[in-house]
């Protein structure tokens, strides 16, 4: 799939990737971005950064996804990437229960570092292994209830519900903003940066991720 | 390209004879346009007429199994450094390897330590190793099979290390530097030459590459950002403009001392160099590809900048350009004067890191220096 660089949107909204080691953070994003999956992948090493453009919600919407590594360590360099993002997918595997029992320290370390407003949602990978699935739909599902967040479950593999979860964060993610730009009392102004195609996304920092901000979310 | 995963724990098959190049990865795509693999085999025939002469002149230069080497290293430091500069021969690498990086002498003083730590160490970080054995180097003939000699070897180095110094463990990355190395020397001799590294036998220690808080990531990163900004202005003001920071891309370049996602022929030319001459020349390498890229990179846009910046061309990479553009970038001493300002702003951190770096347990036979 080609896309031209100088293509248009409506809303430009920054997302990361989060979760532990191995859960298929990569391929998740292979998955959505370039429809592509790949078994022998390296593991990620600091953070890598990809892009779709897609409908969502009868606007167009360009999303810049910085993809993370997930072993603690690399939380020294990786945590300055939740500041300005607008949404986090939190992922864990549902063939090993540690990587959901993390999820609550994830929960945290966004809580410690992101923005307080960040959209989260929490994303079961890798059900196409059934025979090894160690953790329960209703149990993630109820946890994710309690902490507001949503919630599904992908195959990166399968192509299963990928797709779905972007569009269902990007879709939160729309909401919110439209709201506050209706409610700002700068909204035409707002709405006339929105149609040049101009960042909402930008929380300051020197990792923020273009270079013309407008307006802090 | 899509298989079905298993995930039992039984040797894998043997990887399918897929075509390889002369490093045993895998090639991208086999069919790819005969143009390509007749360009390659030429230069592949030229490479061993050249290699053969230079095998020759390094032959006598370290003697039998090295034997000469510290003699000549004394006697002509640069005529070695010269050398070392145009390429090691590759039957002689792994030899060398050993040789200059002080991992040879670890290894005599040290008689039946690594065996210890791989046959009656338990180390917290297993699981985290073997997670990640089949994601180091997919691609290469040695790793891919499961559970094969390859991924077993990569396990124990790995998993001794992360007995042999517990601060540091296991971290993402480093399995690139032991798979590395594996492809070069045998289990021991990889193990001790990561410990040569990463304790510093010759130069200064790498551990804080992988030490909690990654402390020297973050500083050759402060470092690698000023010099950009120092050497090539334009393109350091266009990254300013354009918010993209060194975390960004030049990571992995020190994690994994250009060994993670350069080709392979690159990554081993940079590592002679590493080798013998320190951290340097990766600052070097990376100063030279942005240099050689300049004209391109400052007109990029952010997120084709980040692309840019992952994917370099295959001309810059060629090791016969970028070498010598590296070498001609002079950075010893601003890179000293850099690290300094970058421990006065930071004073407090790295004091405390000399605290515990001092508490350490150090194997009694090893000598830190």
């Amino acid at each position: 799939m080609s896309r031209r660089g100088d293509e248009e949107y409506d809303y430009l909204f920054k997302v990361v990737l989060i979760g532990d080691s191995g859960v298929g953070k990569s391929n998740i994003l292979s998955r959505f971005t370039r429809n592509e999956f790949c078994l022998e992948s390296k593991s990620t090493i600091g953070v890598e950064f990809a892009t779709r453009t897609l409908e969502v919600e009868g606007r167009t919407v360009k999303s810049q996804i910085w993809d993370t590594a997930g072993q603690e360590r690399y939380r020294a360099i990786t945590s300055a990437y939740y500041r300005g993002a607008l949404g986090a997918l939190l992922v864990y595997d549902v063939t090993k229960p540690t990587t959901f029992d993390n999820v609550t320290r994830w929960l945290k370390e966004l809580r410690d570092h992101a923005d307080a407003n960040i959209v989260i949602m929490l994303i079961g990978n890798k059900t196409d292994l059934r025979h090894l699935r160690a953790v329960n739909t209703e149990d993630a599902q109820s946890y994710a209830e309690r902490e507001g967040l949503s919630f599904i479950e992908t195959s990166a593999l399968e192509a299963t519900n990928v797709e779905k979860a972007f569009q269902t964060i990007l879709g939160e993610i729309y909401r919110i903003i439209s709201k506050k730009s209706l409610s700002s009392s700068n909204d035409s102004a707002a709405a006339a940066n929105i149609k040049e195609g101009k960042t909402i996304a930008i929380g300051g920092s020197e990792t923020a991720t273009t270079n013309k901000p407008c307006c802090t979310s | 390209m899509e298989r079905k995963r298993s995930d039992d724990y039984e040797s894998g098959p043997l990887p399918s004879p897929r075509a390889l190049d002369r490093f045993g990865f895998v090639k991208p795509d086999a069919n790819t346009s005969e143009g390509v693999a007749k360009t390659n085999r030429s230069a592949y025939e030229y490479e061993k007429i050249k290699e053969r002469r230079r095998v020759r002149k390094w032959r006598k230069m370290i003697g039998v199994g090295g034997s000469d080497w510290k003699h000549y290293l004394r006697k002509k430091p640069n005529v070695v450094k010269r050398r070392i500069r145009k390429g090691i021969p590759d039957c002689l690498r792994g030899l060398v390897w050993q040789l200059i990086s002080g991992s040879r002498d670890l290894l005599l003083m040290n008689p039946g330590v690594y065996e210890q730590l791989v046959i009656y160490e338990t180390s917290a970080s297993e699981l985290d190793i073997i997670r990640d054995i089949s994601r180091t180097f997919p691609s290469h003939v040695f790793f891919q099979q499961r559970h094969g000699p390859g991924q077993r070897s990569l396990y124990n180095v790995l998993k001794a290390y992360s007995v042999f110094d517990r601060d540091v463990g296991y971290v993402q990355g480093m399995g690139f530097l032991a798979g590395l190395l594996l492809l070069y020397m045998s289990e021991e001799d990889a193990f001790w030459l990561l410990v040569a590294l990463l304790k510093g036998a010759v130069h200064a220690p790498m551990e804080g590459l992988y030490l909690a808080g990654l402390p020297l990531v973050q500083q050759y990163l402060f470092q690698f950002e000023r010099l950009v900004r120092e050497h090539l202005p334009k393109l350091g003001e266009h990254f300013s403009e354009e918010m993209i920071n060194p975390s960004m891309y030049a990571s992995q370049w020190f994690i994994t001392v250009f060994s993670y996602s350069f080709p392979f022929h690159l990554a081993l030319r940079i590592w002679d160099v590493f080798l013998y001459e320190g951290v340097k020349i990766v600052f070097k390498v990376g100063l030279a590809l942005l240099k050689y890229c300049h004209d391109d990179l400052v007109k990029l846009p952010f997120e084709k900048l980040i692309h840019g910046l992952k994917n370099f061309s295959e001309d810059a990479m060629n090791p016969d350009t970028l070498l010598p553009l590296a070498y001609s970038i002079k950075i010893t001493k601003r890179l000293e004067e850099l690290k300094l300002e970058y421990e006065k702003k930071n004073g407090k951190i790295t004091r405390s890191r000399e605290i515990s770096e001092n508490e350490k347990p150090i194997l009694p036979s090893i000598q830190s220096n």
